[in-house]
């Protein structure tokens, strides 16, 4: 059974995975997942590649099926949700994905419009008013008009993240949001991560290889490893857990772990 | 076996996506800038493929019968022979065929590009129907333009034909369109009509459903449009044999 530590000022946990099992063909990628979010942290998942940390997140919104177990948000079972009740589950958690999954064949504004529209906004001038708004909060300037091929990949993150504050979400699910960044963009990403955390009072589940953005932006570090969530806890305690492979790929011995893991 | 298992794998795929897009197609709200969008891609971008594929292969029925029929003194009878068979058959198949290549390699490969950079992903996260959005344009579009595109391509077959027959039988324009009037019936006009909307069906529906399956990063958007290229030409070549012997035994 996983080990975990609930932060001292939660009661109950908003998200919830339990004993959740998930496999592609023959590969099982999940047996008996357990793992709880709690109101207004941080968490973050680190693990190998190929451990399902992304898998992970796109289940929590239905993007993928979990093959048995049970997933819980704001207290209603997803793997068992309605269409109606899924549009609604959407509007409460958005995602970032990894390579910030831009429509190519629009701009910045209507890129940040696509969730507005989906979600029953009408008025133009609200919805451009709210595309200033988030790129503000992002810190990006009057870039409304260009289309995702002319931005950086810094920028097409920071799109990605307005995209995805824009629906004023409860929940923010963030797939490796700073791989493939340099290190300024790195720490601007962090930044907004915390910054979002804090203005926006939003819950935040990150999934990361980066140890050093891991170390900054979260309040507990979950460690995905043998098929299940084996150790959650404070980053700080993670130097100094019981678990030698959490050590290791604290301290960066990834080698070590990809030959443990068999990947 | 493997190959007759996964054929059914994919056989009962396309159907789950046809299904999702029948009911997707009837559930509001209706994005006509979707539809219009595909609708020039699919149909505007196509006429000049369309058009040159009809007229040579007008052309070039009308040589083959001219010089074929010339020993039984049956030359005159070119026009007949070359309205029938491209308006029942040549016309609807080989638009199909050539406009399903470019068509439905384009669906592929978009959605294919969408697919492995989690876009299409995106859609759903973002509270959107990716059947709703990407395939039922497209299939609407398809069934809407294929039917057109096979009209001009009849038109332009039959001109293709008369211009030869005019030089190498001497036939007058005149008693070529008569013998054409003559020949073809309502009934030829449906048939293969008829088939183009199964055409367009088939173009579409397999395009998205390689593209919504498309793995393997942009290796695999090549593979999955080659995949569709080869998967639809065959649908449409088989698919015309056994909707031919529908229509025959339903009209005759």
């Amino acid at each position: 059974m996983a080990e975990q530590t609930t932060p001292v000022t939660a009661v109950e946990p908003i998200i919830s995975f339990k004993g959740v099992d998930k496999a592609f063909g023959s590969n099982v990628i999940f047996e008996g997942l357990n793992l709880d979010v709690y109101k207004g942290e941080t968490l973050t998942i680190i693990g190998g590649s190929g451990t399902g940390k992304s898998v992970t997140l796109k289940m929590l919104i239905r993007l993928l099926k979990a093959d048995a177990g049970s997933i819980t948000a704001f207290g209603e079972e997803v793997t068992t949700m309605g269409p109606r009740n899924l549009l609604g589950l959407r509007l409460r958690i958005a995602m970032l994905f990894q390579g910030a999954a831009l429509f190519d064949s629009l701009t910045v504004a209507q890129n940040i419009k696509y969730p507005l529209i989906e979600h029953g906004w009408k008025d133009q001038d609200k919805m451009d008013a709210r595309v200033r708004e988030v790129l503000d909060q992002v810190g990006l300037g009057k870039i409304e008009h260009q289309k995702p091929a002319e931005l950086s990949g810094g920028m097409k993150k920071r799109v990605g993240l307005a995209r995805a504050i824009a629906i004023k979400p409860d929940v923010i699910l963030y797939d490796e949001p700073t791989t493939g960044l340099d290190p300024i963009n790195v720490r601007r990403i962090n930044g907004l991560i915390r910054h979002l955390q804090a203005t926006l009072g939003v819950t935040s589940l990150v999934v990361t290889h980066d140890m050093d953005s891991c170390f900054t932006v979260t309040d507990r570090l979950a460690f995905l490893y043998n098929k299940r969530i084996e150790w959650v806890g404070p980053p700080e305690e993670a130097r100094t857990a019981p678990l030698e492979i959490l050590r290791e790929f604290v301290k960066g011995g990834s080698g070590i772990l990809t030959e443990d893991l068999h990947i | 076996m493997n190959g007759v298992v996964e054929l059914i794998g994919h056989a009962g795929g396309v159907a789950r996506l046809s299904w999702d897009a029948l009911k997707a197609t009837f559930r509001p709200p209706w994005n006509i800038n979707l539809l219009v969008e595909q609708l020039d891609h699919a149909g505007i971008g196509s006429w000049s493929i369309a058009v040159l594929t009809a007229l040579f292969t007008g052309a070039v029925m009308a040589v083959q019968f001219a010089v074929g029929l010339e020993p039984y003194g049956a030359s005159l009878y070119t026009g007949k022979l070359v309205s029938l068979g491209i308006v029942r058959e040549l016309g609807p198949t080989l638009t199909a065929v050539l406009v399903g290549g470019r068509v439905g390699s384009g669906f592929t490969a978009e959605i294919g590009s969408m697919t492995v950079t989690e876009q299409v992903d995106a859609i759903q996260a973002l509270g959107a129907d990716p059947v709703k959005k990407l395939v039922v344009p497209r299939v609407v579009a398809c069934v809407i333009m294929l039917p057109l595109l096979t009209i001009l391509a009849d038109f332009v077959g039959c001109f293709g034909g008369m211009l030869v027959a005019m030089n190498e039988v001497g036939i007058t324009p005149r008693f070529f369109l008569e013998q054409v009037i003559d020949t073809l019936g309502v009934v030829d006009l449906v048939h293969g009509l008829a088939k183009s909307v199964f055409f367009g069906y088939f173009i579409a529906i397999l395009g998205c459903y390689q593209g919504l399956h498309t793995h393997g990063g942009t290796e695999g958007v090549g593979r999955a449009t080659t995949d569709t290229v080869v998967a639809i030409s065959i649908t449409v070549l088989v698919s015309n044999f056994l909707l031919t012997n529908i229509f025959l035994k339903i009209y005759g």
